[in-house]
């Protein structure tokens, strides 16, 4: 008979509860980090500049198109061998994380700029507006305004896969729990409280994005 | 101050206008007309380059725009456009789409463009409007809201495209009325219209287009008395 023994772990919980801000810092500052390079690559693959658009296309292919741990395992171990920077297991994160989500951010907002009625641009145009502010100010505010929903969802992409950080040693809730377990040979009960903070966390943001998905389409 | 010199445009092996030529004077009202498809809009659309012309020039106060050299975008101050779909900034309020470009632009500021903007708002009707946002105007307040906008901007020159094709049609006369209050008041306007009954009464010159040529360029009393080509002739036949 399977005895489920979580009276073991309470005494643990604080400290994988810990955990949790680990996951929102890696999460929070690379979800801004990644947008704001996803932007700029979003921009790229809009624009005029030929080469550009090359750079910024097999740039999210390469990300889109190999495993996020590999990137991650890649630039912890590697930067120090390439660059002797010997980079530490936060700011590998970040890297990792931004670099791969801006990737992804930058097609959402590709997509975003492409639903932006033609009609707004040729406006813009028309009152002598300079490409760069009609971006900043007509295209762009509208585009975001109409993929939030999408960025949301990355987000809850991205806080679940910042777990990987514990792969190479970073104290989110994920690695918390297996120090518990492998400390007291129980490895269930620890593994589906960090589970549960997951599910809570995302279920959390999920609600988020159902309330301003009707809270753009009331207003 | 508008002078179109063998103006040829082609999307693909598509030759939608042929060689068109024709002056606009300064304070004139011209109507642009022609069947749908008859490259109107491109013709329209070239005068300040949203359309790149395939070959010939457009002058604007004598300054050839198609150069590489010539700042476009400081012509394009000079010329507004109005749009058949109305083209507003959904995500500003009916005053700030007025006084964006002026203030962002122009670099007029924000007080002085401000007065300017309500006192234009006003001009077309639109008092009450200031802080609403478009989505909330009905398509007659829409295309008021969007003639405010140009006429901000102080420009030489306003580019009509269609500019109740949209409309209910209790609303075109709304939207015909303010574009009557502005002719012959020293603006120039280019207008591309159906409403045949509205050229008639207030345009100088009508062009009429048909299959990318200016087939006809007469004055109003003469294109819509006694229209010199059987195309014109034909095409009035048919919409009148
Ligand atoms: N961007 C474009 N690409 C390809 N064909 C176009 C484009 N714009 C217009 N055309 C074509 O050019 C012709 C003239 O169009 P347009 O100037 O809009 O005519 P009108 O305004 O007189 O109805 C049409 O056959 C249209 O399909
Ligand atoms: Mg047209």
């Amino acid at each position: 008979m399977i005895i489920l023994d979580f009276e073991r772990v309470w005494p643990s919980l604080p400290y994988i509860l810990e955990g949790v801000q680990v996951t929102l810092a890696y999460t929070s500052v690379s979800l801004l980090l990644g947008f704001v390079w996803g932007t700029l690559l979003g921009l790229c693959k809009v624009g005029h500049i030929a080469s550009l658009r090359w750079f910024a296309a097999v740039y999210t292919s390469l990300f889109r198109g190999t495993p996020l741990l590999l990137q991650l395992i890649l630039i912890y171990f590697a930067t120090p061998q390439l660059t002797g920077y010997n980079i530490s297991i936060w700011q590998a994160g970040i890297l990792t994380f931004t670099l791969n989500s801006g990737a992804y951010i930058s097609e959402i907002i590709r997509a975003g700029i492409n639903a932006v009625d033609k009609g707004q641009k040729e406006a813009a145009l028309s009152l002598g507006m300079s490409y760069p502010l009609m971006m900043k100010d007509i295209i762009l505010p509208q585009a975001i305004r109409n993929i939030l929903p999408s960025l949301v969802n990355e987000s809850i992409d991205l806080l679940k896969e910042s777990a990987l950080i514990s792969v190479i040693g970073g104290s989110d809730i994920l690695r918390r729990a297996t120090i518990v377990a492998n400390d007291k040979y129980l490895y269930f009960e620890p593994l589906i409280v960090a589970g549960a903070l997951y599910y809570v966390l995302v279920m959390i943001l999920t609600i988020a994005a159902q309330f301003l998905e009707k809270k753009l389409k009331t207003s | 101050m508008i002078r179109l010199d063998n103006i040829s445009k082609s999307f693909g092996h598509h030759q939608v206008l042929k060689e068109v030529s024709g002056r606009i004077s300064q304070g004139e009202v011209l109507a642009i007309i022609g069947p749908s498809g008859s490259g109107k809009s491109t013709l329209l659309r070239s005068i300040n380059l949203l359309e790149i012309p395939t070959s010939g020039r457009v002058y604007i106060d004598g300054i050839c725009i198609n150069d590489k050299k010539v700042d476009i975008e400081k012509i394009r101050t000079k010329v507004g456009m109005v749009f058949q779909q109305f083209n507003l900034f959904p995500h500003m309020t009916t005053l700030e789409n007025v006084i964006y470009a002026p203030i962002k632009v122009k670099k007029i500021p924000r007080n002085e463009a401000q007065k300017l903007g309500k006192g234009l708002l006003e001009k077309v009707g639109l008092g009450g409007k200031f802080n609403t946002y478009p989505p909330h105007l009905s398509g007659g307040q829409k295309q008021r809201a969007a003639i405010a906008r140009a006429l901000a901007m102080e420009p030489e020159a306003i580019l009509f495209d269609e500019p109740t094709s949209a409309l209910d049609p209790e609303m075109v006369k709304e939207v015909l009325n303010v574009m009557k209050a502005l002719a012959h008041t020293g603006i120039t306007m280019v207008i591309v219209t159906h409403e045949m009954s509205f050229a008639r009464e207030v345009a100088d010159r009508v062009w009429f287009l048909d299959e990318g040529q200016l087939v006809e360029d007469s004055p109003s009393q003469v294109f819509f008395a006694a229209p010199q080509t059987n195309r014109a002739r034909e095409f009035l036949e048919k919409v009148l």
